[in-house]
């Protein structure tokens, strides 16, 4: 049996109050491209960020790579990548200051780090920019050189939290082509993203988070048969379809998370319709 | 390519990342920043290239007086120290170490750092990167020394060491050793007070106590030195303050200063003196202690935000529903018989509603009244002043409210847009917010007015009342005209009520709050000759004669403004762009 690439137990984040993020147990093997869906509000970045050490968890335990994180955050900060929400750039920087800079700070020698920033630069379409502040980059710019940024010391796994949001078709597929390329090497990917069909290309595992609460995981065949939701009851309440055949990832995520407290399908009812609207 | 990944599992074998490179390369970074921030802004037309120039201009006048600034402190430090050993007089060493403490966290706390006029990073966002919390540390101490209050503390403390020095050469070694240590101690006081004040002033209640508590110690401190030295009794000014200072020279010896000092006056008992070096040692660790616990929770992945700090479990979503709509709708028939348009109504009632929720500006906009009310309860001076103290009031009473003229839009950041999507007037949305300033002034002016005839010893002449009213006519006028102005040709996006701004100490910010106090205070100015000149020639209307053109003029020039307001957003459609909506 191999150690499992993420694995969460009971993972919890309150804010005050607020539950954010409420006993989760994720398990992402080793290689898998794993998508992490979920509506807007959901739990989605807030799970990234504890996942990558960015975030303290209220309770529950997170192991990347078999290790404990609290214990030994920087040898698995180490061999973590991320591309976080905000990107977290230093927008005074050029890119290739800014690579230069995260290689040094991953331990990568000069040499290795110089090389590794023009292949990344060169890949990443982004060698013609290189004199540009990342302030002035545009945002599917600043997507790639946060991606390039994420993978230079080479991660074992890599987080990545709305990467195509906001990207052209060509820098999408840039940054397709990357992560295709790091799964053939072994890497894990762990992806939060709206676009659902790219996750239904991507990813071969998919777990889909609902107001902090960990509605379904599993393969997307085993979504689709409704045999990785949380809950039999919600299916008997008639929230899955009896007809389980090839319904895309859209359809199986809308009558997950759409659905609301009754077990009714999400969409607009007439008297929500905007009549001033015609 | 690049090989990008390695075995599955954590690998141990991987050599550690030397401490020393990861050093390097946060002081790279920071060098880079600092050298891409100074030499690589390329002005792109007219109006950058005018502003740079007015920048370096500006840099050229600051720069040399924030220097001499400093000078004056570190010569006065190595002096009095020279002087306390010579003369004899060791006792007062403590209370000049406990000054310069005082210095830095002065110089600390309003910010006049070097730092903050230049490009920087946020230190926190180190954390996601590989790096033990020891190393967090060290880079967390070492990033910030190069502000102004470590480099004039610093100096003064070795500018006394020297004084000690030349004063006898005996304690030369141990008055280093000690102001060393001394420094040290001051700077993590510093990173302590720094760091816990970030924490508490995430929490909004926190950040409105606070500020009334600043503004209630100012204005009692102000209170406390009229009660003792009121200004007619010129024979008499001693300050509580100072007497305070004096009178708490015992306890000083069982604080960080007094150790420092005892560690150097009893250096020929090595006993004692190290009895006391220890202590200055333990309190150092101590400050660094608190300091570091602070960082641990940072380092650990604390969030500091109340923006998700929402109350109670997350519910269902609600029926759609269109609350804007349905309140537009019902305002609209009202706003249209109403005095402003459905545009003007609208804004106002959105920027009010950020005022509202902005209690620290509230607060903000109080202490200066509760000022104005302490000078006008001392004796005699309202009575014997009143008509010159009038005009002063008001005046100072307005620093703080037109400040927000000459950057109405900086709060909208991206929702700026708005305005220039929707099928609107724009002169319609810079009147709603320049009454929304106006009528803060006038609530404000208007309180003063009020305190100061409430506590007034003498009724305020009439001559003195019209020429206030329309000096302070002239005065908001002119800042409408030129701030409407500032704020579409140099925007800066803002957070109401955080401290920590995105944009904090930029040239444009600078620009404005320079202009606001030149028009303001070159007013006031005016004031004096006119005054002196009313006076020698016993015309007590002169002023108000004087005032009359210079308020219509004033007024004549925003309403000038307003009407081309139209124009100027639209030619300066980049700036918003660049300015607010990249916020």
């Amino acid at each position: 049996m191999t150690t499992p690439a993420i694995d969460t137990t009971a993972l919890t984040r309150r804010f005050g109050d607020f539950t954010a993020v409420d006993q989760v147990n994720l398990c992402v093997d080793a290689g898998q491209f794993f998508g992490f869906l979920g509506p807007n509000g959901a739990g989605k970045s807030t799970t990234i960020k504890m996942l990558t050490g960015l975030l303290a968890p209220t309770s529950g335990s997170i192991r990347v790579l078999g290790e404990d994180l609290q214990a030994r955050s920087a040898e698995i900060k180490r061999q973590i990548g991320v591309v976080p929400e905000g990107m977290a750039l230093f927008g005074r920087l050029t890119a290739g200051e800014y690579l230069q800079f995260v290689g040094r700070m991953y331990g990568l020698d000069r040499v290795t780090t110089l090389n590794r920033t023009r292949e990344l630069l060169e890949f990443m379409q982004l060698a013609d920019e290189q004199k540009k502040l990342i302030t002035d980059f545009s945002h599917g710019m600043q997507k790639k050189l946060a991606m390039a940024a994420a993978v230079i010391h080479g991660p074992k796994v890599l987080f990545l939290d709305e990467p195509f949001e906001g990207v052209d078709a060509v820098a999408a597929g840039t940054l397709k082509a990357m992560l295709q390329r790091m799964i053939a090497r072994g890497a894990t990917i762990f992806l939060t993203s709206h676009v659902l069909e790219i996750v239904e290309r991507l990813c071969t595992h998919i777990a889909i988070i609902h107001r902090g609460q960990l509605v379904a995981q599993g393969a997307l065949d085993e979504l689709r048969t409704g045999a990785g939701r949380a809950g039999q009851a919600e299916i008997e309440a008639g929230v899955v379809p009896p007809e389980t055949e090839k319904r895309s990832l859209e359809q199986i995520f809308l009558e997950i998370v759409g659905a609301d407290r009754e077990g009714n399908p999400g969409a607009v009812t007439p008297e929500q319709e905007l009549s001033w609207l015609s | 390519m690049a090989e990008l990944t390695g075995s599955p599992g954590l690998s141990d074998s991987m050599p550690p990342i030397a401490a020393s490179a990861q050093l390097l390369a946060v002081a790279w970074l920071r060098w880079r920043i600092f050298v891409n921030g100074a030499i690589r802004r390329q002005p792109k037309n007219k109006r950058q290239i005018a502003g740079l120039v007015f920048v370096i201009l500006l840099r050229i006048v600051v720069w040399p007086m924030l220097a001499l600034m400093m000078v004056g402190p570190v010569v006065g430090s190595g002096f009095l120290a020279w002087l306390a050993i010579s003369e004899g007089r060791p006792q007062s060493l403590a209370g000049l170490l406990l000054g310069i403490a005082l210095l830095w966290q002065f110089v600390s706390i309003n910010g006049l750092s070097i730092a903050a006029s230049i490009h920087s990073f946020d230190p926190a966002s180190l954390v996601r990167f590989p790096l033990r919390f020891g190393r967090y540390f060290v880079l967390r101490s070492l990033l910030g020394l190069l502000t102004a209050s470590t480099i004039v503390g610093s100096m003064a403390l070795l500018a006394a060491a020297l004084g000690i020095g030349i004063a006898d050469a005996s304690l030369a070694l141990p008055a280093l050793v000690a102001m060393a240590v001394y420094a040290l101690m001051n700077i993590y006081l510093t990173r302590m007070i720094g760091a816990w004040m970030e924490r508490w002033l995430a929490n909004r209640r926190f950040r409105e106590i606070f500020s009334m508590m600043m503004g209630l110690s100012f204005a009692a401190i102000q209170f406390m030195n009229l009660q003792r030295a009121p200004m007619r009794a010129h024979g008499a000014r001693s300050s509580l303050f100072l007497s305070a200072m004096h009178s708490s020279g015992p306890y000083v010896y069982w604080l960080p200063p007094g150790f420092a000092a005892q560690a150097i006056l009893l250096a020929k008992h090595p006993l004692a003196a190290c009895g006391q070096f220890a202590a200055l040692l333990v309190s150092t660790v101590l400050f660094a202690a608190v300091f570091a616990i602070r960082l641990r929770k940072q380092f650990l992945g604390e969030y500091l935000s109340e923006g998700v700090n929402r109350r109670g479990p997350a519910q269902a979503a609600p029926r759609v529903r269109m609350p804007a709509l349905e309140t537009a709708a019902r305002s609209a028939p009202a706003a249209a018989g109403a005095v402003f348009s459905s545009t003007v109504a609208a804004c106002m009632r959105k920027d009010w509603i950020v005022l509202r929720n902005s209690g620290t500006q509230l607060i903000g906009m109080m202490t200066p009244l509760l000022l104005v009310a302490i000078f006008s309860m001392n004796r005699g001076l309202s009575a014997s002043l009143a008509g010159y103290f009038l005009p002063a009031a008001i005046a100072y009473t307005l620093i703080g409210v037109l400040g927000p003229l000459y950057n109405v839009f900086g709060a909208d950041g991206r929702g700026a847009q708005l305005y220039l999507l929707a099928p609107i007037r724009l002169r319609d949305v810079v009147v709603a917010k320049n009454l929304m300033s106006l009528a803060l002034i006038v609530g404000e002016a208007g309180m003063a007015w009020i305190i100061i005839c409430v506590f007034s010893r003498a009724p305020i002449p009439v001559s003195a009342q019209v020429s206030t009213v329309l000096w302070t006519v002239f005065v908001v006028a002119l800042n409408l005209a030129i701030g409407t102005l500032r704020s579409i040709q140099a925007p800066r996006y803002f957070v109401p009520g955080q401290a920590r701004q995105p944009r904090a100490g930029t040239p444009t910010n600078r620009t404005s709050a320079l202009l606001v106090l030149a028009v303001l205070f070159g007013s006031m100015l005016m004031q004096v000759p006119v005054a002196i000149a009313s006076s020698y020639f016993e015309l007590p209307w002169l002023a108000a004669w004087i005032y009359l053109p210079l308020a219509a003029a004033a007024v004549f020039a925003y309403a000038f403004v307003l009407r081309n307001v139209e124009q100027l957003i639209l030619e300066h459609r980049d700036v918003f762009a660049e300015e607010l909506c990249k916020a």
